[in-house]
């Protein structure tokens, strides 16, 4: 090419490229995230560095825990929130109040309201959301990938387990020291959890309630799920059972199938530690050699 | 035993408070305003053009999120503490208060049927939500007010502990039909239902403030005009009707004016309490009983109480939020169990 | 003044007080007495209009008394109970400035008004004690002051009624507090007394009104009505009636 023609070209491409840029979204900041599971797929995308302030029920990774806190995820303030000039705040619908909302969009935050669902689904879109607001779309994609493709081999594990055992009855708990245990249902990450894990969820209703321990026993789960928002380890195993004795005529603590999985687990939709909890639940579903009695430890 | 404050320097005294607690909440926050940017955004929002770069953030947090807020303490502090005061005027018992009779358990339930009857019905449109929530809370405490009073006088007196007694089963009552409504209630409902019955005065707004401010105005400007009649119904009800009162009038006035109050407030704010009980009493403590002086002192100084606890509750867990509830319980469950314990010397 | 024609009243229909036909004229001190249970605050209560009255007319200085307005009847006529439960720290000036609540007359003659009448129950060096920090009879002094407050100076034959005033003081008080009482008579107020000490009654009424079991057993001079028979009908006690010494009324004493 002429050299003119060149250096026309060259100013040209500059000039789309630098109109492109400048019509594209400048990428959010700084981000405030209030909802667990959100939280750790900001960080697993590579957010960390955006990430200026959490919420109470955002504990992973172990870096995270230094940054401002903002409270309870119901109980937001908006000039707390403000205070750290955030550019964006995500939760889930779990978020409020409402009018600390509206005054923080009216300030100008970006305030991006994340499914809570507890689908995989809900979470791919949530991944294209986030990968797009971060600019790490291609990364999203990948996350999603890598996602999909961990439940497609639990699920073929599940498949040969299966050809030789009956999926167990659960019931998944979740408990604040042992009292007033209230039960996964249709709907919860608590529920996808046991069914995604092989289990047969012997709760019908919708959402976390509170059953009587009568109920609980009567259902006869063969294996119990819990999880204490207050203990870990033993203890909390122990707790379950002296606050509802009853519990203990259940198959599952005959047989001592009592499981605990960490309670961030649960909050903010599906998670990125799911799968790695799904494989130890699974294995505790359909044990090789008989009954188990294992404690899921949260994945870094 | 009264510290004898002349009524001039007490009305000095609380007014120089009320303006030093609405200057703290508009001037302090999680965000840090620097002095002279408040004072410009200030005069802005007035009306008086001021220049100034870069005031756009202080007008916002001012104009939006301080100024009602303040305005929302001030008018929940003013009510909250002269339906104290119209309480212990109908009940002729200092102890009396309309959180710890279940007055504002009454109005949280009102609230609540209100927010569940509207998610039946497809939920509440924006701007009567909370001229709705204010009517049914009102309701609300209007019930429990009626049963209370009902259940606690006997023999022309009032027997305290029945009144504590009948606070507490109303309370459980209420708390327990709330929780109901939290178990049967759908997700979205659910939501509505818990960030409404968390007591905060955040996220105040013009909008919400506005039945509020009419209660507001309507129990500034009547009760005082009561302190009369007021005064000579704590000698007794007998001894009142023979001093020309009407005695039956007067109380069925208390009665609704405790439940306008302690309904627009609670729909307003959520459960606060102990302010109904702390500020009268402190009051009488340094002024006498004398309503004239009680009433408007007691909504000066309700009114400062909160702001102050709202600005610690603002601060001290920034960038979270203490709820304001706890503050007021911090201050007044002590100075309540202290009281008790002074009564029986 | 106050006039009671052929008045009773029934509760859970019962019948607790029947043929009551009294005038208290301005100037004069009707005693009421009779044993517990008798209706002697019965017929109080119904006089001031508290109790209603199942038969009979009630009139106030000519009107019936239905016809006066709270303030209206409450500017000819007090009312002073028994005990009172007042249990907020007023001042004795304050407790007494309630007595002027029906009326208009102003802070300054408000404050005269005051301060006679805590010179006439005694009361006076209590101006400035708190409530609270009274005995049983400084109170009950104290609401003697609001009540001739409320009526002063009583020129006008305004009607006051007292529940046993004397049941909590002292020897001296009693006669203090029912001196005062006449003094108030005297300047011109009808006054009705109910009391349980038949010589106070002797000596400081005009009038007496014996009730037994809700009616009346006889209504007259204390020279007339204090004789053995009818108080020992009843009360069921044997008395002897002698003269004061010094001052010529009936004085009972009991055998």
């Amino acid at each position: 090419m002429r050299p003119m023609t060149q250096l026309t070209a060259i100013l040209t491409g500059l000039l789309f490229t630098h109109l492109a840029s400048a019509q594209s979204q400048p990428q959010p900041q700084r981000w405030v995230s209030a909802g667990g599971a959100l939280t750790e797929w900001v960080v697993a995308l590579g957010g960390e560095s955006h990430l200026v302030g959490i919420d109470t029920t955002s504990q992973h990774p172990e870096s995270i825990k230094s940054l401002p806190s903002i409270g309870y995820q119901r109980q937001l303030s908006s000039e707390g929130i403000l205070s750290l000039r955030p550019d964006i705040l995500i939760g889930t619908e779990e978020m409020g109040p409402p009018p600390v909302l509206e005054q923080l969009r009216a300030a100008g935050v970006k305030v991006e309201v994340l499914s809570a669902g507890a689908d995989v689904s809900a979470l791919q879109d949530n991944l294209k959301k986030l990968g797009a607001l971060l600019g790490h779309d291609s990364q999203a994609n990948q996350l999603s990938e890598q996602y999909a493709k961990q439940l497609e081999s639990q699920h073929d594990w599940l498949a040969q387990a299966q050809l030789h055992q009956t999926a167990p009855g659960v019931l998944l708990l979740v408990s604040h020291s042992g009292s007033r245990p209230m039960v996964a249902g249709i709907g919860t990450v608590g529920d996808w959890l046991i069914k995604q894990a092989g289990g047969r969820n012997l709760a019908t209703h919708n959402g976390y309630k509170l059953f009587s321990t009568e109920a609980m026993a009567g259902l006869n789960p063969e294996v119990l799920v819990f999880t204490d928002r207050a203990q870990g380890g033993a203890s909390s195993r122990d707790a379950l059972l002296k606050e509802n004795p009853l519990l203990t005529s259940t198959q599952a603590a005959r047989n001592k199938r009592l499981i605990e999985v960490d309670p961030t687990l649960l909050v903010g939709g599906l998670g990125p530690r799911l799968p790695e909890a799904l494989k130890t639940l699974s294995k505790a579903f359909y044990p090789a050699d008989g009954s188990l009695n294992a404690k899921v430890a949260p994945a870094q | 035993m009264r510290v004898a404050l002349q009524p001039k320097t007490l009305f000095i005294a609380l007014s120089v408070a009320c303006l030093l607690a609405i200057w703290l909440s508009l001037a302090l926050g999680p965000v840090s305003l620097p002095l002279m940017d408040t004072l410009r955004a200030g005069m802005r929002l007035l009306g008086v053009p001021v220049q100034g770069d870069n005031l756009q953030q202080a007008e916002l947090i001012l104009g939006q999120i301080r100024v009602p807020r303040t305005l929302l303490g001030l008018a929940v502090g003013a009510v909250l503490a002269l339906s104290g005061v119209a309480m212990q005027g109908l009940f002729r018992n200092p102890l009396a208060d309309p959180g710890l009779v279940g007055v504002s358990s009454g109005a949280a339930l009102g609230a609540a049927i209100a927010i569940v009857a509207g998610a039946s019905l497809g939920g509440i449109p924006e701007s009567i939500e909370p001229y709705l929530l204010s009517i049914f809370a009102f309701a609300g405490g209007l019930i429990v007010t009626a049963i209370v009073y009902r259940l606690g006088r006997r023999d022309g007196q009032t027997s305290v502990g029945i009144m504590l007694l009948a606070g507490v089963a109303m309370t459980a009552l209420a708390g327990s039909i709330i929780g109901l409504f939290t178990y049967l209630a759908d997700d979205a409902t659910l939501r509505t239902l818990t960030f409404w019955n968390l007591g905060t005065l955040n996220g105040a707004s013009y909008a919400r403030l506005w039945p509020l401010l009419l209660v507001c105005v309507f129990v500034i400007g009547w009760l005082p005009r009561r302190a009369k009649a007021l005064n000579a119904l704590l000698l007794g009800e007998s001894e009142a009707r023979h001093l020309g009162i009407e005695v039956e009038r007067l109380k069925r006035e208390l009665v609704l004016c405790i439940a306008l109050g302690v309904g627009a407030a609670v729909a307003a704010a959520g459960l606060i309490g102990f302010v109904g009980l702390i500020v009268p009493h402190l009051v009488r403590l340094m002024a006498g009983p004398d309503h004239r002086i009680v009433l408007p002192a007691s909504a000066l100084a309700g009114a400062s109480l909160l702001l102050f606890a709202d600005v610690f509750a603002r601060l001290a867990l920034a960038p979270a939020e203490l709820p304001i509830g706890i503050v007021t319980a911090f201050i007044g469950a002590p100075f309540f169990l202290f009281l008790l314990v002074r009564g029986r010397t | 003044m106050m006039r009671a024609e052929n008045v009773s009243v029934h509760r859970d229909g019962k019948c607790v007080l029947a043929g009551i036909d009294l005038t208290l004229n301005p100037g004069e001190m009707l005693g009421v007495l009779g044993p517990n249970g008798a209706g002697k605050s019965t017929l109080l209560g119904a006089l001031c209009g508290e109790l209603k009255t199942s038969q009979g007319q009630l009139w106030l200085d000519g009107q019936p008394l239905a016809h006066w307005s709270g303030q209206q009847r409450a500017q000819r006529l007090a009312v002073l109970p028994q005990s009172s439960t007042l249990s907020f720290a007023f001042n004795i000036q304050e407790v007494v400035a309630m007595g002027r609540l029906p009326h208009d007359s102003g802070q300054h003659r408000d404050t005269e008004i005051i301060q006679a009448s805590l010179e006439a129950a005694d009361a006076l060096h209590l101006r400035d004690r708190s409530y609270l920090a009274l005995s049983g009879g400084e109170r009950q002094r104290v609401h003697l002051a609001r009540v001739l407050a409320q009526l002063w100076p009583g020129e006008g034959g305004q009607t006051l009624l007292l529940d046993e005033p004397t049941s909590m003081l002292d020897p001296l008080h009693q006669h203090t507090t029912l001196q005062a009482v006449r003094e108030f008579a005297n300047r011109g107020g009808a006054v009705m007394v109910i009391l349980h000490d038949l010589n106070l009654a002797a000596r400081y009424c005009d009038r007496i009104l014996l009730l037994e079991s809700g009616r009346p057993h006889a209504i007259g001079a204390p020279d007339a009505v204090l004789v053995p028979d009818a108080l020992e009908a009843v009360f069921g006690l044997e008395v002897l009636v002698q003269r004061h010494p010094e001052r010529g009324h009936p004085l009972i004493i009991a055998r």
